[in-house]
Order: C-alpha cells, then structure tokens, then sequence
C-alpha cells in the first residue's frame, strides 16, 4: 500500500511538474508569439514606414520638380530611428504611465481669483462762464439767472447748465414763432384802432400823407418842434445847403474871374455877376458884365455887357432898376442900360484926376429915392459921391487919410443898415477904419486893428430885428481869419478860424441876425451860424472843382447864396429853411451870445479901448 | 484638507510673501519722487530682491515677479489677472505700494513644483 500512496506523490509530481511545464511552454509560446507579434508589427511598421518614406520620397521629388521645397514631416521621423533600436515596451508603458499621471494631476487643477488693481483716476475739475448779450426779452432772463448757480457751486459739472440753456432757446423762439402769425380778432382790431397811441400816430400820419400828395416841399416837417432835437447833425447838414445851379457862359465865362456879384432889388431872380480880363481871348473886351436870371433854366446870361477895363466891382442901381453900375481897373465908373440894346455902357466917368485913376473896388448906392448918391472907393483912398445922372463929374470927392497922413488903400466899404453918412473900410494893410461922409469929422474916423493881411470883405449887420445890431461889422482878410467887430470897440470881438486858406469875402444874412457866409481860397463855402456854435461853420460846402471862391451874395430874401470863383462860374446854393429863416429868440439869443464873446475877451484883452460914437 | 496634508513649508504663503515684497519696495524706491531716469532701476531693484528673497525661503516652488511703477498724474489704471493652477498649492499676491508721486503694484505668483 505504501506503493499506492507512493504511487500517488508522484503521479501528483509529476502532473505538477506537467502543469509548470505546460505553463512554461504557454509562457514561452506567448513571449515568442509576443516577439513574433512584435517583430511583426516592427516589421510591418518597418514596412509601412518603408511604405511612407517612398511614398514622402516620391512627393518630395514630385513637389522639387514642380519648385516648392520639401516641408518637414509631419509624422515623426524620431520614431522610425527608434524602431531600429531594439527599444523596449516599457517606454510604451512609461508613456503611459505618465499620460496617467498628467490626467491626474489636471484634474486637480482649477481657476484662481481674479487679482484686480485699479487706480481712480484725478477728476480735472473745470469751471466755465459765459455770458449773452440778450436776443430777445424772453431769452435774457433765462440766461441771467445762470450764472448764480455757477457761482455757488464750482464743482458742479458745466455740462448739465448747458443743456437747460439749450432747452430754453428752443423754447423762446418757438413761442414767439407762434405769436407772430396769429391773426387779430375784430375786436381786438378795435380796441387798437381806438387806442390812444394809434390816434396820435394815425392824426400825424393824415397830416403827412396830405401834404404829400399835395405838394413836394419837406412834407415831414413837424411844427411841434420834437424832431428837431433829432435831427442833429449829418441830416440836417444836408438840409442846410443844397446846389441850386450854376451860371457858366462858354463864351463870356470861359478863364474869367468873378469879381463881383449883386442881386437885383426889383426882380428877385436877377443876379449880376462882372468879369476881369480873359488873358487867353485878348481880343474879347477885358471887362464882361452878365445878368443872370434864376428864374428860368435857360443857362445864357440875360443881359451881356462889355466894358473896356476889366471891372472889379458891379451893383443894380438901387433906385433904378435899369441900371446897372460896374466899378473898372482904370478908374471908371461905367454905367449900362438894359434898355438900351447896346453892350457898352451908355455913361462913363471920365478918366481924369477929379474922378478914380486907381481900381475901382467898391461902388455902393446909398440914400433914398429921391435923394440918392453913387459912392466910390478907390484903391487910392479916394472917395466919390456921384449922381446917376451925370457922371461927367463927381458931386464930392474926398481923400480917405487916417492921422492926416496914411492914405488907407481901400478895398472893401460897406454902410450899416440905414446910415448914409457913416461907413466902415477894408484897408490893403488890414486895418479896417471907420469913416463918414459929411458933418464935423469927415473922413477917416477910427483905426481898427487885427487883421495881419489885406483886408479882403467886410460887411455890415443889415438884419432888421427888435434888436439893433447895426454896430456889428464882419470883415475876411487873407491871414485865414473872418473877424468880428462892433464899431464901438476897437479890437476884434471875435476871430473866426476856421479855415486854411485866404479868405475872400464875407457877408451877413439879410434877414437872419445870427448869420453870415464866408467864402475862401479852397472853394469852401461857408455859413456861420453865431447863436449855433462860433467855433465851426453850421453849414459848409465845397464847391465842385475846388476853385477858390472871390465873392458871396446873399439873395434879398435870404434864402439863396451866390458865390463866384476864379474860373468864371456863379455858383448858387439853396439854404435850407431851418437855417435861413430865423426866429423871434434869434436877436435875443445873438445879444446873449455877443454877451458872453465880450466876456470872454474882456477877461483876456485888458487893453481894449471903449470907442464912443 | 489637503492643504494641511501637503505640509506647511510647500504651500504659497501669502503673508509671508507680502511681507517680503513690502520690504523689496520699501528698500528700492523709499520716499523717492518719480523720476524718469530712475524708475528702471528701481524696477529691476524690486524684482530682484523680490527674488532673492523668495529663494530664500527655500521652497519647491516656481515664483513669478511682476513689478509696475505708475507716475501720478491724474491718468486712471485697471488691471486684472486669473490663473489656472492647483488651487491647493499655489497662489499669488499682489502687494499695492504708494507714495506722493508715483504708485507701486507688485505681484508675485508660486507655483508649487
């Protein structure tokens, strides 16, 4: 029995040892069928790789051939040396542990807080004002009540007040964009029509439109005075003078200077004008006289008279209305009819020592109708008085002497208003003298002193008014200045200096106390207003091309100003009615104006001497 | 926790590292005024120490230093920054430093190796 379980262990060895056997053997045969596999994959990757380089090796040269270099591959080339390294599977299996272990370690992995900084940055604080100067009521206030909120508070941002202001610009305009078309309800149309305001504004404009439809003079003129106070300055200057015409003869004008102008006592209309020697025509006669007529637009000379001397001076025969008297350069006195159809003068004076021998620079007719006498002065100092009608010879002649030894050569005489006998003169060395014709002090009476050149225009105050101002005498000279002068005093109330060049004549209004013209080398015409403004014209023109002007005329009625100049036109203005016409106050506010001169003057001249007589 | 787990010398630390770049700042730039020529200096200055520093303390882990110096003048800044990582081990600090004239931002980030 021994052999039965001895039997036994062994059999059981022995199948042990077939089973360790047999799992060696599966052992071996799987690390063969491993290798094998292995080697076989190795191989057919060997191959395939094989396969593919070829393949990449045949697109490369394809790819050369055509010109674009090879790229690198993308498969990894490291794994095919290491295919033929006899490489183990454990790197297969390291790689694998490894991705192992990355997707461990990610899935520990997560997002951390998001770390901020930040730094504010510093707010510039900025302040603006502005300011609007109102475009309508509405607006104004709105925008003045701006500002004091700015004021108060500086931080406030300006961006919110800007649009409030903008709101309400838009508002205004569309409110007052809705008034406007909105149309009256009859009602209201009444209301208005009775309304105060439109009474007044409708009873001056029935006024207006009537005068304008009737007639063409200043239809806006307002008696009750208010526009006056307007109308200052520029307009009115304007009004004060205009251009009536201008008499110009071509062939009787033409390189004449006017020496003398007069207007007709009788007609109005007629303007005498008389002219020296033309030097370009020498056969023309050298004196020319031409009536004017103003009433007509013809622009030929009424009358046309001729003279053998150039004649300085001309006047209408006051008491004949026929006459006319010119004054020469020899020393004649000439005298023309109108009637007559001749041009030369139908009476002559003589050329002999009794009468002129000197230039004949003012011939004056004073007196009354039946008692009446021609005065002449010449540049001599002689002075005759002559009836009109003979002039064969003088009625009187006298020597115009100052101090028993000074003959004064005269070149401007004029007689106050209503005096025959007394009379001022106009010297060539500026002084100006009173003299009179007849009675105890015959001859020159007092030196006036002042002008610092030849006296050139003097004239006599001959507006009658409730004050007398007879004693008033304005004279021009060529020191540039018009003179102011009472005969009661010896020096000159008033220098009048406003021009800036010879002045050639002066003369006062006929009717307006307060006024007088002046003309001067420049072609100035001037009118002088004293109860206006002493320093500066009131009005003044220049006449179109500037020549200098010779002599001024005031028409009778004072409403017209001649003015003559150096090329031989006869320039006539229109004085406007504000200025021409004056007023009641006029003499008084003179007498106050000439208070205040003497006052000034007094207080600077101390050595004035009071002329009595 | 797994913070406690991993030890205390291998976690990021925030005072500590704070602390740390404080000192850095304060020691480069002081109560220096912004000055154009300097500021890169200082800069390198706070990195470096930053740096050093961190070494120092010997830890395994990856530091990385950012430093801005901003000059005051009114201009405005923002930055912000997140990161993807172990939550456990690594983390960051920002330090914020500044004087009259100029602001100091310095940030430090530990990445656990």
């Amino acid at each position: 029995m021994a052999d039965r379980t001895d039997l036994k262990a062994e059999l059981e060895r022995k199948k042990q040892r077939l089973a360790q056997i047999r799992e060696e053997k599966k052992r071996k045969e799987e690390e063969r069928k491993k290798k094998e596999s292995e080697v076989q994959q190795r191989a057919e990757k060997a191959t395939e790789e094989s396969d593919l380089d070829r393949k990449r090796k045949e697109t490369e040269d394809f790819l050369q051939s055509v010109g674009i270099s090879p790229e690198p591959p993308l498969v990894p080339t490291p794994m095919s040396p290491s295919s033929q390294s006899v490489s183990t599977p454990s790197e297969v299996g390291s790689q694998e542990s490894v991705d192992g272990g990355t997707v461990t370690r990610m899935r520990r992995l997560g997002a951390s807080k998001i770390v901020q900084i930040d730094f504010m940055p510093k707010e510039l604080v900025t302040y603006s004002k502005e300011t609007q100067t109102p475009i309508a009521p509405n607006l104004s206030e709105g925008f003045f009540s701006f500002p004091t909120e700015e004021e108060e508070d500086e931080e406030l941002p300006v961006v919110k007040t800007k649009p409030q202001s903008d709101e309400q610009e838009e508002e205004d305009p569309q409110e007052t964009n809705k008034d406007l078309p909105r149309e009256l309800t009859e009602e209201e149309k009444q209301q208005i029509v009775h309304s105060e305001d439109f009474l007044m504004f409708f009873d001056r404009s029935i006024r207006v439109m009537e005068r304008a439809l009737a007639e063409d003079s200043d239809i806006f003129f307002d008696y009750s005075g208010r526009d006056m106070e307007e109308r200052e300055g520029e307009t009115q200057a304007g009004l004060n003078m205009s251009f009536n015409r201008q008499f110009y003869d071509e062939q009787w004008s033409k390189h004449r200077v006017v020496t003398c102008l007069d207007w007709s006592p009788q007609f109005s209309e007629l303007l005498v004008a008389s002219y020296n020697a033309n030097e370009d025509a020498p056969h023309e006669p050298d004196g020319v006289v031409l009536v004017w007529n103003m009433k007509f637009k013809k622009t030929t000379p009424e009358y046309i008279f001729h003279c053998q001397s150039s004649v300085m001076s001309v006047g209408f025969a006051q008491f004949h209305p026929n006459l006319v008297v010119g004054g020469t350069y020899s020393g004649q006195i000439v005298l023309w009819d109108n009637r007559s159809h001749r041009r030369t003068p139908v009476q002559r004076t003589p050329l002999s020592a009794a009468a002129h021998t000197h230039p004949v620079y003012c011939v004056n007719v004073v007196g009354t109708q039946n008692a009446n006498n021609l005065i002449t002065v010449s540049t001599d100092g002689k002075m005759c008085s002559w009836s009109l009608d003979m002039l064969s010879q003088p009625q009187e002649s006298m020597e115009l002497i100052y101090n028993k030894s000074k003959v004064v050569a005269v070149t401007g005489m004029a007689f106050p208003a209503g005096d025959v006998n007394n009379f001022v003169v106009g010297s060539e060395e500026g002084t100006v003298y009173t003299a009179s014709r007849h009675g105890s002090k015959a001859g020159i009476g007092e030196m006036f002193e002042g002008h610092q050149g030849p006296v050139t225009g003097i004239s006599c105050h001959n507006a009658m008014g409730p004050i007398d101002f007879s004693h008033l005498f304005t004279t021009s000279s060529f020191d540039w200045t018009v003179k102011l002068w009472s005969t009661k005093h010896n020096k000159p109330l008033y220098s009048f200096e406003d021009n800036a060049d010879y002045v050639y004549d002066v003369m006062w209004s006929p009717v307006h106390p307060a006024l007088f013209a002046t003309v001067d080398g420049m072609g100035h015409l001037d009118l002088w207003n004293l109860n206006n403004d002493t320093e500066v014209p009131t009005a003044s023109v220049t006449v179109e091309g500037s020549c200098a002007l010779n002599r001024v005329r005031w028409a009778s009625g004072g409403r017209e100003v001649a003015a003559g100049d150096s090329e031989g036109h006869v320039w006539i203005y229109d004085v406007g009615e504000q200025l021409a016409v004056p007023h009641s106050e006029d003499w008084s506010r003179l007498a106050r104006v000439l208070m205040e001169i003497r006052a000034n003057t007094d207080g600077e001249q101390e050595g004035a001497i009071e002329v009595t007589g | 926790m797994e913070d406690y787990q991993t030890g205390e010398e291998t976690a990021f630390v925030v005072d500590e590292v704070s602390t740390i770049v404080k000192e850095a700042v304060e020691g480069a730039i002081g109560e220096n005024s912004y000055q154009q020529s300097r500021v890169k200096q200082w800069t390198n200055n706070v990195v470096e120490q930053c740096l050093s520093q961190l070494n120092k303390l010997g830890k395994p882990f990856k530091y990385i230093v950012t430093c801005i110096i901003m000059q005051k003048n009114g201009a405005g800044l923002q930055t912000a920054c997140s990161c993807f990582w172990d939550n456990t081990t690594d983390g960051s600090c920002t330090v914020r430093w500044e004087n009259k004239s100029m602001y100091c931002i310095v940030s430090v980030f530990g990445l656990a190796i």
